[in-house]
């Protein structure tokens, strides 16, 4: 099909085409086209079939309201070929089609319409009621559009964005425009929201004329710059609103072009003042096959051709109810389409220029008719008009039923804002009571049609916003400005042709036609919401796009209510997008410690730990033999920098640290570090760690890892009536660790530090500093946390890839080996020593894991947090306990966290290994006490053991090196 | 084998056109490819302290006073100060220069192994900040510098803005955890790509310094 290549409108470039593949060929739009367009111009009409009974469908409203033309785009199934721009190369398919689009298998559901009333699958299905199951599963195969794999994956990139402004309009139309330049006159920052691709809403293809004589199009594209030339105005294109929630916050999706770098984009925006001037989109006129291709909105019709170059049909005719669609009748004609009558739906109100407009080109004006019927089996061939009493009726050859009952404002964003809305007897609109509190609306929504009422009202919504935003402003000017144009415009009030209503579409999506509403409420559902969900009216893919303006006029009609009619309720998000785009880019934000690079070239497997990623082995062996061996007899490096590391300071330091930890801190020294355990409330413990004084007043600390971050708001939430005087520097990612351990461990530190580090000068529990080589400053500590004799060594981290470094030069003649997470978790658990969180949970208090040594009773300066609950606790021969259990089997070790049972559930499995070291399958449980005593026979159940229970017994603890000599030595 | 220096936590894949040696801190001063802005700079070796103290009036570090309202910032002599809250105030060191000595006073930390110490600046960089936070780093008022402590790429921080020219242009420098170094480095230049982000090198920075506060050229 040849373009019109000459309007002013256009928004093609003709001389660029670009191919598209659909139904085997290639066919070629051109730049500027959406997908529909693009097909629509190689001449395609009917785009897919509906749900329910497989009529054809095509271009409608250009505005993706209704499903009719969305289609399965590179493999995305339901995407609105309406707004989707064209890319070069798209592969295009129709959806819900068996066959073809011209001859549809399915298409005889068409003629079973009358055994499918409304709610049919809720009544007829269930008798008798062993059809159901069968009829249930033929309705979900054949609910939806579109096909999608189970594990199919959005292609696309996707992020978010959080903007921020003063004022946040809605809409770039001219009221929208003229608002958002109100508002920033006034110095604000505002943020302009339009979906389509470009500004200028219904003027961006309009001839006609403002008060000023200036074609709309051309006053359009001035707002339009001087939009753009203002600094203070974000304008977004492609970006419909999609929510609103509290305190002014906007949601929105803008879709990304080839060259922007992304798919879809999530809009979170902030802004003290919201205008809404989101316009109006048309209320379909409802008659007989008014869903058959060839039958399409003014805007559609008028848009194909002034935006896109395309004429929609050649013999047209018109059934409209406002004067948008008599201006489309006479610009139409003027492009070449043959119009042979206008039926107006309103007896009166007509605008005389365009009625004399019409009578100099020989068109008829049919004041008080309207379309009856299309005809035609796939496109429009012939179109019936009737008065709108029914009493007269012409038929008309024509490939085009140009139709549109009314104008409907789209009120979504206001709604979802908090408005509620009424029904307005002079407009026919459902417009607001009353606004939000900073919420302001403008332009046609409000039926404000006059090219300069619409401008008035726009910059008068901008002038309120800004005194939102605490701006002085001049409101009585702006209203003034308004009130010297014409007012609103009174509306169209048919609703529907006098027909039947059998095929007279309420719904496209849903196939829902005037019959359903009619059979709907003569089953008693006798108010819109009800309605729409008996008669499915609105709940396909275009939402309320297309019915909801007519299914409350039409009930009210049916019901002869008195009452004014109550529209539907519309909710987030306004219009679909994809689950992709609310993702966003769904960074994974994770600490690496300052070995992570190292630990990667020695081939470590890292775990996700928390925050943190940490090596949890560095082999396959998922067992970690070598890495354990070499501890037990050589030695072993670890990299544990996660661990919290903090600092201190302040008069009341020591209270504090009275406060939360479980012991008698005033016994930290500074030769010495100090193991101690910090209780929750109910005595649960929730860490444990070393403190070591470095000054007066001043304490170094460690939590566990999974502790670290909520450190400082433990501290300070249990000393907050205290007034203390302490202040806390997490120093957590200053410092790295190396756990250097294994009996060799002395042999290989005395090689790279000067310091005296034998067990005299540095015995265990020691604390010293020193550096490595003259150079790295360390803070050293003598632990045994895997159970031998073990140097914590903590150096800032920049100095932490030397170190690592050194150390393992330095063992090198020892078989030094870098162990993991694993082997470091075997290792404790041989020598008894507790993970929290892997030998405790939520209920496990310092008692229960036998760490009451730590607790020191005579504390009375600065109560224990827990000490209460643990008195408490004391007696209490309820609790578990933890034991050290053996499996019976050596070769079949229980799964961590396994139950223990026997009649009952008697504790469970806390860690449970094959020790290389001992060649035994040995591990700890909590059990119930009366369990808990050495030679007890347990049973354990876990998922995999087929029934068969497992067997283990209770056994002193600790497994390895009772006496501590390695650790200590 | 590392070499016998320290490491920052940011390491940018783009070779390094001039560096130096700082401490046993191997500073890049220019990488390959710098483009027109916006730039990403590493300044982890900067010294940055941290003050607690129940009254932050007395102290001076730099010379310079600590702010009183949480949020404000003042810089002089190549120090900026940032009041955080009613007890504390990070205070970061910005000139190249020395680095200063540790902190004499018990209520000074420091606390630059703790952080990742970044600047963003250029055309388009409060548009690059609005894909990572829900922040308003671009609100009008208070007036350049000042501080804002929250999520960015949902990481906690401390962003102080330095600069606002125009409704998307300017300068931040923010600190993070120094183990979130790596994620939040790929993050910002996956955000700032359509804006044409890349990595720079410390002149960079201290020209764009010198043209927010000249005193320092």
């Amino acid at each position: 099909m040849s373009r019109l290549e000459h309007l002013p409108t256009l928004r093609i470039d003709p001389s660029l085409t670009l191919p598209l593949h659909y139904r085997g060929k290639t066919r070629y739009g051109v730049s500027g086209d959406t997908v529909a367009t693009a097909l629509f111009a190689d001449g395609v009409r009917i785009f897919g079939r509906s749900l329910k009974y497989h009529r054809p469908r095509g271009l409608y409203s250009l505005d993706g309201e209704c499903a009719n033309t969305t289609m399965a785009v590179d493999g995305v199934p339901n995407v609105r070929t309406e707004t989707t721009p064209l890319v070069s190369g798209m592969r295009v398919a129709v959806q819900n089609v068996m066959g073809f689009p011209e001859f549809d298998v399915m298409g005889f559901m068409d003629r079973l319409s009358p055994f499918m009333p409304a709610g049919f699958y809720y009544r007829i299905l269930h008798k008798p009621a062993m059809i159901w199951p069968l009829a249930l599963k033929s309705i979900r195969k054949a609910a939806g559009l579109g096909k999608i794999s189970p594990d199919f994956r959005t292609i696309g990139t996707f992020e978010e964005r959080y903007l921020h402004a003063d004022v946040c309009v809605v809409g770039g139309g001219a009221a929208g425009m003229s608002a958002a330049l109100a508002a920033a006159e006034s110095g604000l920052r505002v943020i302009l929201l339009e979906a389509r691709p470009w500004l200028g809403g219904c003027w961006d293809y309009r001839s006609g004329a403002d008060s000023d004589a200036l074609p709309l199009y051309e006053r359009s594209r001035e707002l339009a710059r001087e939009v753009a030339d203002e600094p203070r105005i974000r304008v977004f294109c492609r970006t419909p609103m999609i929510g609103a929630y509290n305190d002014n916050l906007v949601t929105a999706v803008q879709s990304g072009g080839e060259d922007e770098g992304f798919t879809e984009r999530y809009i979170e925006i902030r802004a003290q003042s919201v205008v809404v001037a989101t316009g109006c989109i048309e209320r379909p006129l409802l008659f007989e096959n008014n869903d058959r291709p060839g039958v399409m909105q003014v805007g559609c019709a008028h848009r194909l051709a002034r935006t896109y170059g395309i004429l929609p049909g050649k013999t047209a005719v018109f059934s409209v109810g406002h004067d948008m669609g008599l201006e489309a009748a006479v610009d139409l004609s003027e492009l070449g389409v043959e119009v042979l009558c206008v039926a107006d739906a309103r007896e009166d109100g007509q605008h005389p220029g365009l009625v004399r407009a019409l009578t100099e080109r020989g068109i008829p004006l049919l004041r008080g008719w309207v379309a009856a019927r299309a005809f035609g089996k796939r496109h429009v061939k012939k179109a019936a008009v009737t008065t709108v009493e029914g009493t007269v009726r012409r038929e008309f050859a024509c490939d085009l039923l140009v139709a549109s009952a009314g104008l409907s404002p789209v009120t979504g964003p206001l709604t979802v804002a908090g408005a509620r809305l009424a029904y307005d007897v002079h407009t026919g609109y459902f417009l607001p009571e009353a606004l939000p509190c900073g919420v302001h609306a403008a332009g046609r929504l409000l039926g404000w049609n006059d090219p300069g009422a619409a401008e008035a009202s726009g910059r008068l919504a901008g002038v309120r916003a800004a005194a939102d935003c605490g701006k002085t402003v001049d409101s009585d000017a702006a209203e003034a400005a308004l009130a010297a144009h014409p007012g609103p415009e009174s509306g169209c009030k048919l609703v529907t042709a006098p027909v039947a209503g059998k095929k007279a579409f309420v719904c496209f999506d849903e196939d829902a036609t005037v019959k359903n509403v009619r059979q709907a409420i003569d089953m008693g559902f006798d108010v819109p919401e009800l309605i729409k969900r008996f008669a499915a009216v609105g709940l396909g893919p275009g939402q309320g796009g297309i019915p909801g303006h007519n299914l409350p006029l039409l009930a009210a009609r049916y019901r002869a209510d008195t009452a004014p009619p109550r529209p539907t309720t519309v909710r987030s998000p306004l219009v679909p997008a994809l689950i992709a785009a609310y993702a966003g880019a769904q960074r994974d934000m994770c600490k690496r410690t300052p070995l992570h690079r190292l630990q990667e070239r020695d081939g470590g497997v890292f775990r996700r730990t928390g925050v943190w990623k940490r090596a949890r082995y560095f082999s396959d062996d998922t067992e970690c033999r070598e890495e354990i061996l070499a501890v037990r007899n050589g030695v072993g490096m670890l990299d544990a920098s996660t661990l919290g590391k903090f600092r201190i300071h302040g008069p009341d330091a020591l209270n504090a640290l009275q406060r939360v930890y479980v012991s008698d801190m005033r016994k930290v020294g500074s030769d010495r570090v100090k193991y101690s355990a910090m209780c929750n409330d109910d005595g649960c413990v929730i860490d444990d760690g070393v403190a070591v004084k470095i000054g007066e007043n001043d304490y170094y600390f460690t939590t566990s890892t999974g502790r670290a971050g909520a450190t400082v708001e433990w501290i300070r939430y249990h000393t907050r009536f205290d007034e203390w005087d302490f202040h806390l520097v997490n120093l957590t990612d200053a410092l790295g660790v190396i756990n250097l351990a294994g009996p060799d461990a002395r042999t290989v530190l005395e090689s790279i530090t000067d310091a005296d580090v034998s067990n005299e000068a540095f015995p265990f529990a020691g604390y010293r500093t020193f550096r490595v080589d003259g150079w790295i400053p360390v803070r050293a500590m003598r632990l045994g946390f895997v159970g031998e004799l073990s140097f914590e060594l903590h150096a800032p981290s920049s100095f932490m890839p030397a170190l690592w470094d050194r150390v393992a030069e330095a063992g090198k003649p020892h078989g030094i080996r870098n162990f993991g997470m694993e082997a470091q978790n075997v290792l404790r658990m041989e020598k008894g020593h507790v993970i929290l969180g892997q030998e405790s949970e939520q209920r496990t208090n310092l008692l229960d894991l036998g760490l009451g040594f730590l607790w020191d009773r005579s504390k009375t300066d600065a109560a224990t947090v827990g000490a209460v609950a643990l008195e408490q606790a004391e007696d209490d021969p309820d609790r578990l306990t933890l034991v050290g259990i053996e499996m019976d089997d050596p070769d079949r070790p229980a799964k961590d966290g396994s139950v223990i049972v026997d009649d009952r559930i008697r504790g469970y499995v806390c860690t449970l290994r094959r020790s290389v070291t001992l060649n035994r399958a040995v591990g700890m449980a909590l059990v119930e006490a009366p369990l808990s005593a050495p030679g007890t026979h347990l049973e354990i159940f876990e998922d995999d053991c087929n029934g068969q229970r497992l067997k283990a017994k209770v056994v002193p603890m600790p497994f390895y090196d009772p006496e501590g000599k390695r650790m200590k030595g | 084998m590392t070499e016998n220096q320290r490491q920052s936590p940011v390491q940018f894949s783009v070779p390094a056109l001039d560096a130096e040696e700082r401490d046993r801190w191997p500073v890049v001063l220019e990488y390959a490819d710098e483009g027109e802005g916006p730039d990403l700079v590493d300044l982890s070796h900067l010294t940055r302290w941290d003050l607690q103290d129940r009254d932050l009036q007395q102290f001076r570090p730099g010379g310079v006073v600590v702010p009183e309202r949480p949020g404000s910032c003042a810089f002089g002599n190549g120090v900026l100060v940032n009041r955080m809250n009613r007890t504390q105030a990070s205070i970061w060191h910005l000139n190249p220069g020395e680095p200063p000595g540790p902190p004499s006073e018990s209520a000074l930390t420091d606390v630059t192994e703790a952080t990742v110490f970044l600047a963003l600046f250029g055309p388009g960089v409060f548009s690059i900040g609005e894909k990572l936070t829900a922040l308003d780093l671009s609100r009008p008022e208070p007036k350049p510098p000042f501080l804002i402590q929250g999520p960015f790429s949902r990481v906690p921080c401390q962003i102080v803005v330095l600069e606002r020219s125009g409704e998307t242009d300017g300068g931040l420098l923010f600190t993070c955890s120094r183990g979130y170094a790596a994620d939040m480095v790929d993050s910002v230049l996956s955000a700032g790509r359509e804006f044409g982000l890349r990595p720079a090198g410390e002149k960079a920075f201290l020209r764009w310094l010198s043209s927010v506060f000249p005193e320092t050229e």
